[in-house]
Parts: C-alpha cells; structure tokens; sequence
C-alpha cells in the first residue's frame, strides 16, 4: 500500500517561474510547505510507531507490571514481564497472566499446576501437591506450603477439560485456584504466558 | 483492474455505496455476533462461533474489495500547476458543496460532546484510585489521567476538525485546512492508550479489538487527510482508509452503544462522519481536480478541461 500513489508525491525538481497570476510568494510557499511536510512526516511516524505497538501489545504479546507478592521467589512486585499471548494454549508449569472477573477486574499472575483432565491434590501435612497421584517436584516455591487464612479451599479436584488449576509460588500469600473466588479457571481467561522479566536489570530472567 | 472504466457509476456513488453497504452488513454481524458469540453471564467467547467467523471473513472481504476500488480510482495524473503538484489539499477547499462542511462540522461537534463525558469518569477515577492509595488498598488500574488526556484529545479533535470544516465552507488560499487533520489523528493516539488501557485486563479479545483497530484504522486515515496538505498526499490510500474507518467505526459503533461507552460512540461517530465526508468529496474531485484562481493549465490534447475553481479569500 505504500507505494499506491508515489508518483504524486513528486516535487519539482527546480525553482519555477512564477506564472501569470499565480501567487507571487510562491517560493515561500513552497519552502513553508517543505518545512511542514517535515514535521507531517515526523509526526505520521510517531502516529504509526504508536498504532504499531498497540496492535503488537494487544495481539501478540504485551508487557505487565507485576503487582503484589503472590509469585515471590520468581516474580517481584514491580517487576516487567513480558508476555506471549498469541496462539497460546496454557501448559502445565507455565507462567500465566489471567483475568478472573469473580475475584478482580485486574489481571494476576500465576502458575499452571495442572491442565484439563488432570486431578490435583493438595496435602497441606506434607506440604505437597500432587498432580494425577504423582508429587510434583517444586523448586521455586518460596516456603513449606502451610493451610491459608480461608480454609483449605479447593485442593481435591478434577480439572475438567478448558480449563486450568492455577497457584502462585508464594503458597502461603497467594490467592489462586484454592480460593473459592478463583477457583478453577477457564483457559479463555487466559491473557497469555509469561516469557521474561525484562526490568529490574538484575531480576532479568527468562520464564 | 479498473472498474470505473466504462464510467457507467460515478467513483462517488461506487465508494459511498460500496462502503455504506459494507457498514451496514458489519454492524449488522456485530449485533448478532454480540447477540449469539458469548456465553451467557461469564460473556467469554463461544469457540468457532459462526457470527464471529462471519464477521471476520466479511471484514477481510471488505477491505480486500477496497483496494480494488483504490488501485481502480481515477486520479488525475496532469500536475495542476507547475510547482504545485502537493495542492490535493484543494480537494477540500472547493467551496460550493455543502455536504462535505456539513459532516465535517457534525463530526468536530460529537468530538467535542465526547469531552464532557470524559471528564467526569477521570475524575472519578482519580478520587477512586487516590481513595485506594490513602485506605492502603489496591489502587485500581486506572488513575483518570488517560482519561482526562483523552478528554483533552476531543478538544483538540473539535477543533481539527472545526477547522477543515471551515475550510470547506470558506476556502484560503493556502491549503491549512487539511493539515489540522492531524490534530484529530493525533488525539486518536490518547483515545487508543486509553482504550487499550481500559480493556488491557479483558481476556476477550472480540470485546475490544474492533475498537482498538477502528480507532488505529482513523488515526492513520486522518494522519493521510493531513498528508493532503504537507507534499505527501496519497489519495487512493485515504480513500481505503476513509472506507476501512467507516466500516469498522461502524462494528465498533454496535458494540459501544450495546455497552453504554458514551465516549468512544461519540468519537466513533465523529471519525465515521469525517470518513464519509471524504469519500463525499475526494473521489470525483481526484478526476478533475480544481485549481487555485487564476492559474491557466495548458490544455492537453483529448483532454476535458478543469471547470471547478477554488474562492481564494
């Protein structure tokens, strides 16, 4: 499409002779009109640079602040994080950002213990969740993972099919799949995966 | 392929049909798609559903039908004048037309409705977000400055546009009145951070993304509306883009009344309004395109002669 009309565009190599009845400031014009497709095109690159990024930020991947505690160690609050979001479907271990409207309109961020058709069971004794009968093996949790102020919540469960069991690697301050608010979530709620911490410099990791 | 070659419809007629009949049909799937795409309650999206599938294909049809109007527009290929091949702003500075300033004016007018309404909802969200912060809750997304910005876009909309308007009604000499185009595109890039902000937490990408291309579909028209008047004009592309504007303010259109979003159906109808004043004016003007007062063009042999003149002030 860039080029459908370049030929209009052309300028006149050289100064003209002022014809009969035109303006007698033509020259000005034309200088004034050089200057101002200047700044026109400094300005349509910005325009263009911006309408760029909203539409890669909100169809391909796009960059959150983390906010709060809930997946320390792995994500700070404060931390940028970028995330994939096109052509996604969640996986189990994976970093999520999701949405779940029946606990905030704002997005969180959390990870996939199990997908559809897997079973979870939580030992709270053990400190240990087990996916499909097997204890999963979870270095990145911050610390023993202890009963939450609300309960036990949800932790005897079949994923059913499209959706996810979501929790945050600071178990004992996260509210995730085992709160009643939360709970199971439909993997269309799903904004996309977390790929990398890009700031801080010194959090900077991939995911 | 030229499908004005046997001159049989006007390119006016061919491009406002073509597009009005586009918008109609888009806004009419959006209804339906809002109607039978989402689940009840949860409003999450139903896989594959036919009205989303529908409508997508008829979009892409659509555009695709407008490049072919593009590349077959008539375009006078003759410079008007020596040393004035960058006049297309004269397009828009024929006097005698009524239409054109009539709907140019109407759209500076919704632009400037659309301030009042902004401005109460960022100072709600600031007093909500500085509620938070003090009761040391988490402050929501939104802290009404983006909002009050965007209000401050509609101004500068308004007055964009007021002036193009102007310009169709009272001509200058000088072609200003399609560089205040780029305030309104300038505006749409505050109105697109806002709304991508408003929905940057909503998994639904159908909720949000005709808007956010509708919005990005009239910032880009109206940055070319400006290129009229800079040494970059780029006709056939304003008219694709003027059709594209209008067809997905449209889908937005449906969808925002749906919604009660008050703003952006008012910015959507101001950027709809401006889209058809250009396909209004700019088609048959790209055949015999007027010329300023008293500048003779030399007659080419075979050739139809300029009727139209500009008034210069």
């Amino acid at each position: 499409m860039e080029n459908w009309d370049s030929e209009l565009n052309q300028e006149p190599a050289e100064e003209q002779p002022v014809q009969a009845g035109e303006a007698p400031s033509g020259a000005k014009t034309r200088r004034d009109s050089s200057d101002g497709k200047d700044l026109y095109l400094n300005v349509r690159v910005l325009v263009v640079i911006m309408a760029v990024f909203v539409l890669m930020f909100t169809f391909v991947a796009r960059i959150i602040v983390v906010s709060g505690p809930s997946m320390e160690d792995t994500l700070w609050g404060g931390d940028l994080m970028l995330v994939w979001s096109l052509v996604y479907e969640p996986r189990q271990g994976d970093i999520v950002v999701l949405t779940q409207e029946s606990y905030q309109e704002d997005s969180i961020v959390k990870r996939v213990i199990a997908v559809g058709g897997q079973s979870v069971d939580i030992d709270y004794y053990s400190g240990k969740v087990y996916v499909d009968g097997r204890p999963l093996e979870e270095t990145y949790i911050k610390e023993r993972m202890q009963v939450p102020h609300y309960g036990e919540g949800l932790n005897h469960v079949t994923v059913p099919e499209g959706c996810i069991f979501v929790m945050g690697d600071n178990r004992n301050n996260s509210a995730d799949s085992r709160y009643p608010d939360i709970g199971i979530v439909d993997t269309r709620c799903v904004i996309g995966r977390g790929v990398a911490v890009l700031f801080p410099f010194h959090h900077w990791k991939g995911l | 392929m030229n499908l004005f070659v046997n001159k049989r419809f006007s390119s006016r007629l061919v491009w406002l049909l073509s597009t009005l009949a586009a918008a109609l049909v888009c806004a009419a799937l959006r209804r339906w798609q809002l109607d039978s795409a989402f689940e009840a309650g949860a409003g999450l999206p139903i896989p594959g559903a036919q009205s989303s599938v529908i409508l997508a294909c008829v979009l892409v049809m659509a555009a695709a039908w407008f490049v072919l109007l593009a590349l077959g527009q008539p375009v006078s290929k003759r410079p008007w004048t020596e040393g004035q091949a960058h006049r297309w702003d004269l397009v828009f500075l024929d006097a005698g037309d009524p239409v054109y300033p009539i709907l140019v004016v109407l759209a500076a007018f919704l632009a400037l409705a659309a301030a009042p309404v902004l401005l109460p909802m960022a100072l709600n969200q600031w007093s909500a977000y500085q509620a938070a912060v003090q009761s040391g809750l988490t402050p929501p997304s939104s802290n009404g400055v983006l909002s009050a910005a965007t209000a401050l876009g509609a101004l500068l909309a308004f007055l964009g546009l007021l002036q193009m308007g102007r310009d169709g009604l009272h001509p200058g000499r000088r072609g200003k009145g399609g560089f205040s185009a780029a305030l309104p595109g300038i505006a749409g890039c505050i109105w697109l951070m806002e709304s991508f902000r408003a929905h940057a937490a909503n998994p639904v990408l159908w909720d949000y993304a005709p808007l956010l291309l509708s919005i990005v579909c009239g910032m880009l028209f109206f940055m070319d509306f400006a290129g009229m008047s800079a040494g970059a004009a780029r006709p056939t592309r304003l008219l694709w883009l003027a059709a594209m504007t209008l067809v997905l303010s449209a889908v937005s259109l449906t969808s925002a009344a749906a919604e009660g979003g008050w703003h952006d159906l008012l910015l959507l109808a101001a950027q709809g309004l401006a889209a058809a004043a250009v396909l209004w004016r700019l088609p048959p003007k790209l055949e015999s395109p007027p010329q300023p007062r008293g500048i003779s063009i030399p007659q080419r042999t075979g050739e139809s002669s300029i009727q139209e003149e500009t008034d210069d002030e």
